[in-house]
């Protein structure tokens, strides 16, 4: 992709297997749903490569990302931790915020949620339960 | 000013040293969430499977509940027929367990046979429909009488055959069937041989056996040689020639089945 390219929305629909994706270069971001795909990075190597442009272009003044994933495969946990990594990254000169939702029924979505907020200290992840 | 070549040595080494405490850095922090990923997924998978098993022994439970249900209800369908028709006690019991039987010999498939136990006793549900003037009238019917009697046959088809459950259709034909005859001269539609369906006349069979072989108020049960002698006279007549030699050849079975199914007087 080209750096310095107009960026244009992307969105993908949810199917069995895979979340809804929302990707808006106004800065808000969602992925909303399940995700195990059969092969995890090929199916998110677009959103991926989408993210990666967007924090090398010029950025508007904040980006929310709205994370509510109520079923994940480990492939899938992993490839979070990639995305949160190029987040946290561009979240040094950029204000960026996370917003992790989870339903209060779903442990092992809030298990995650703490997982990450661990694991990346310069990311703010907020752990938002639903009411 | 030229930099000596130790100080670039030195330099080099420096970077090197930093790139590779990044690497390293990072190959612990890939580790670790490697680490975190399988235990977080382990757990959910013991929690996951843990919860098929619980569901799927909920549905089973489900499972067993509506089998139940359905039999006792067949059961009872065809006690309200035969309460109708002056049958008693485990008739319809009885009559079930010689049509599977019949049927597994015949070579039916086993759950088709099982099909036709449930659905066998139901076979005189037409006779609800049958007015009390007629039904229990002492002495001979005329032929009128007759006439609305026979139609119980029909009525008990009309009566079940709405459904699209295999156990009703079955049970609608063999409502439909039992009265008619292997060589034509049966009711209502006088089918002839293996036009009647294998169910009505596994069903005519077992109904006829049982309603001889019991007492009623209104007649003492045959003994078993004028029973036998009845099936051998209308073997090819009333009866598929077949099941009556089935019946012969496993006549142990049935006895048994009568045996353990008898009534308590």
């Amino acid at each position: 992709m080209i750096r310095g390219a107009v960026m244009e929305k992307l969105h993908l629909e949810a199917t069995q297997y895979t979340p809804e994706i929302s990707l808006d270069p106004n800065g808000v971001i969602a992925f909303t749903g399940k995700s195990y795909p059969e092969n995890t990075f090929d199916f998110y190597q677009p959103v991926m490569e989408w993210l990666d442009q967007y924090f090398g272009n010029e950025l508007p003044e904040r980006t929310v990302v709205n994370m509510e994933i109520i079923y994940f495969n480990s492939s899938s946990s992993k490839l979070f931790f990639d995305m949160f990594d190029m987040m946290e990254e561009a979240g040094s000169e950029h204000a960026l915020e996370v917003n992790w939702i989870y339903d209060p029924e779903n442990e092992s979505a809030r298990e995650a949620g703490e997982d990450f907020i661990e694991d990346f200290d310069k990311l703010t992840i907020n752990l938002i339960e639903k009411g | 000013m030229s930099i000596n070549p130790d100080e670039k040595l030195i330099m080099e080494l420096e970077g090197l040293r930093e790139r590779f405490n990044k690497t390293t850095d990072k190959i612990i922090r890939d580790i670790n969430r490697q680490k975190k990923i399988m235990e977080r997924s382990d757990k959910r998978q013991r929690q996951e499977y843990d919860e098929i098993q619980k569901r799927v022994a909920e549905v089973e439970a489900l499972n067993r509940e509506i089998e139940e249900t359905q039999r006792e209800v067949v059961f009872t369908m065809g006690a309200i027929g035969e309460s109708r028709s002056k049958e008693t006690g485990n008739h319809v019991k009885r009559v079930a367990e010689y049509s599977k039987l019949f049927a597994l010999y015949y070579g039916v498939d086993p759950d088709q046979a099982e099909l036709l136990k449930q659905a066998s006793p139901m076979h005189d549900i037409g006779k609800v429909a049958i007015p009390d003037s007629i039904l229990n009238k002492p002495g001979r019917l005329d032929d009128e009488e007759l006439e609305v009697m026979r139609t119980h046959a029909q009525l008990g088809h009309e009566m079940l055959a709405y459904s699209t459950r295999p156990l009703l259709k079955l049970a609608a034909t063999v409502a439909l069937e039992h009265h008619e005859k292997w060589d034509g001269s049966g009711y209502p539609r006088g089918l002839k041989g293996k036009d009647i369906h294998i169910a009505g006349r596994i069903t005519a069979l077992a109904d006829v056996f049982d309603a001889l072989g019991s007492d009623r108020c209104y007649k003492k049960a045959w003994d078993d040689e004028r029973i036998f002698a009845l099936f051998r006279e209308e073997r090819g007549r009333h009866f598929d020639p077949d099941l009556i030699d089935i019946f012969f050849e496993h006549i142990d079975e049935f006895l048994e089945i009568r045996e353990q199914l008898k009534d308590d007087y």
